[in-house]
């Protein structure tokens, strides 16, 4: 009598066990800056919010590279797969604390670099004052300063990237 | 009155136990402070044990210290790009001068750079004008590509995995790494005067030099190549592209080889074409849909003229 209620119950545990992890929920994790989730599984949809880098995402389906996916908000839209990762991001703490090098040079000619890591709009700014102090004290050409002054002057915004991607038909805007 | 705890027979082999932790990186912090933090990662890697806490952060208070090279701040890594950029110009030539050609460059290194590793700070991208085949990134952020690399290349792809490159060593941080051991990480005050003239200065330069060595003339550890080469290709497919273009272009360097100068450049600076690509092929497996992917020939072809 005792060897058949074993049986079924070791067999009713096995079959939970399979379909649990069957039916377990894939957690994906936003990886990229500008992830947006879409309202169907293409670039050309709405928008229904802006997702953070980190920020949890249940799958619910995958189709082409395109996922179906829930917030933990309980939003539901699509989200293009190279933006997201099984793994979640390590999030750098960018801060904005005097210390380090930039603090303590900055200490010589009472400036700062003006640099916010974790702003993702990409900022105009020009060489810092550190570096400047650099080329003075080693002789640095001044045309090697300009350059340098040229190339972190530039600016690129997320709009741009989007339309530079769109153009070339690259990722979520592929046909 | 003391607290009954304070003389407990486990509190009291806890503090022997504490002590004996703390030695190790005090004895360390004496003869080389830098290293010491390094120690106090090891003993409590979690940051569990307040003793050992309280007593790091003593440490720092009367040191203030820059941790290690790979742990410094943003701000700190972006100015040690920006000196090192400062060199690469004189090495290897200024910008090639085409605004709408820089623009390109820095749009498509941008967009591989929001799917990287480390998405969170700004990259600029430069092409400069000299005859070398290299691309090389300072920390922080700065990445050169040579106007001969460029020309050699065939499709937007090829190009956004030489960018891809370069953003996995800055993301991470192997120029740093390399030169851990420098004498200024040892020593350099977190807030006060540091004369650029004086002695921290020249540790400073000195730390820059061994940078400039290391980026221009010896080459990062093989180890590192292969890390940048495997994040290369994941980050080009994540964005769109196809990753077989990192192949194409390391094919493209060995038929340009023989006759190429070597001296400064992804030769000399890089483990050799042959085992690169023994070790593309493998990580090619990873995208079976890779031949979808987008290559963009002519819109990077008509960037490519302006050269």
């Amino acid at each position: 009598m005792k060897r058949p209620l074993i049986f079924s119950s070791t067999l009713t545990f096995l079959l939970f066990f399979l379909l649990s992890v069957c039916f377990a929920a894939t957690t994906l994790y936003v990886t990229s800056e500008n992830a947006e989730l879409k309202s169907d599984c293409s670039s050309s949809s709405a928008t229904i919010v802006e997702l953070k880098r980190g920020s949890a995402l249940t799958l619910v389906v995958s189709e082409g590279r395109w996922y179906k996916v829930t917030t933990l908000l309980n939003e539901t839209g699509w989200i293009y797969r190279g933006k997201v990762s099984e793994e979640e991001p390590e999030i750098e703490d960018a801060g904005d604390d005097e210390g380090g090098l930039g603090g303590l040079l900055g200490g010589l000619s009472g400036s700062d670099i003006n640099a916010d890591a974790a702003d993702s709009s990409r900022s105009i700014r020009g060489l810092s004052p550190e570096a400047k102090e650099y080329a003075e004290t080693t002789g640095t050409p001044q045309q090697s300063q300009d350059a340098l002054d040229s190339v972190i002057s530039l600016k690129t915004s997320n709009q741009e990237i989007d339309q530079f991607l769109k153009e070339g038909k690259i990722g979520e805007y592929a046909d | 009155m003391n607290n009954p705890k304070d003389i407990s027979p486990n509190n009291s082999v806890s503090s022997r136990r504490n002590f004996l932790k703390l030695a190790g990186p005090f004895a360390l912090f004496l003869s080389c402070p830098a290293y010491a933090f390094d120690l106090f990662k090891i003993i409590d890697p979690d940051g569990q044990n307040s003793d050992i806490q309280k007593a790091k952060q003593a440490l720092e208070g009367l040191t203030g210290i820059v941790q290690s090279a790979e742990g410094i701040d943003y701000k700190s890594e972006f100015t040690i790009g920006e000196t090192l950029a400062l060199e690469g110009f004189q090495r290897y030539g200024l910008p090639v001068k085409n605004k709408k050609l820089q623009t390109y460059v820095n749009t498509l290194g941008n967009a591989v750079a929001q799917n990287s590793m480390r998405p969170d700070i700004t990259y600029y991208f430069v092409v400069v004008d000299t005859p070398i085949y290299n691309a090389f990134s300072c920390p922080g952020g700065i990445v050169f590509v040579s106007g001969s690399l460029v020309k050699g290349m065939n499709d937007e792809s090829e190009l956004a995995c030489v960018l891809s490159h370069e953003v996995a060593h800055v993301a991470h941080k192997h120029a740093l790494s390399s030169v851990r051991r420098a004498k200024f990480f040892e020593s350099a005050a977190k807030i006060g005067t540091i004369n650029m003239k004086g002695d921290q200065g020249k540790q400073y330069q000195e730390m820059v030099g061994g940078l400039q060595t290391m980026l221009f003339d010896k080459g990062l550890d093989k180890g590192m190549e292969y890390e940048a080469d495997e994040s290369a290709m994941a980050v080009a497919y994540r964005t769109g592209y196809d990753p077989n273009g990192l192949i194409r272009v390391l094919k493209m360097l060995q038929q340009k080889e023989a006759t190429a100068t070597s001296k400064g450049s992804w030769f000399s600076t890089h483990p050799p074409l042959s085992s690169r690509l023994e070790k593309c092929y493998q990580w090619q497996k990873k995208y079976p849909d890779a031949a979808q992917m987008a290559t963009v020939v002519t819109r990077f072809q008509s960037y490519r003229k302006m050269l």
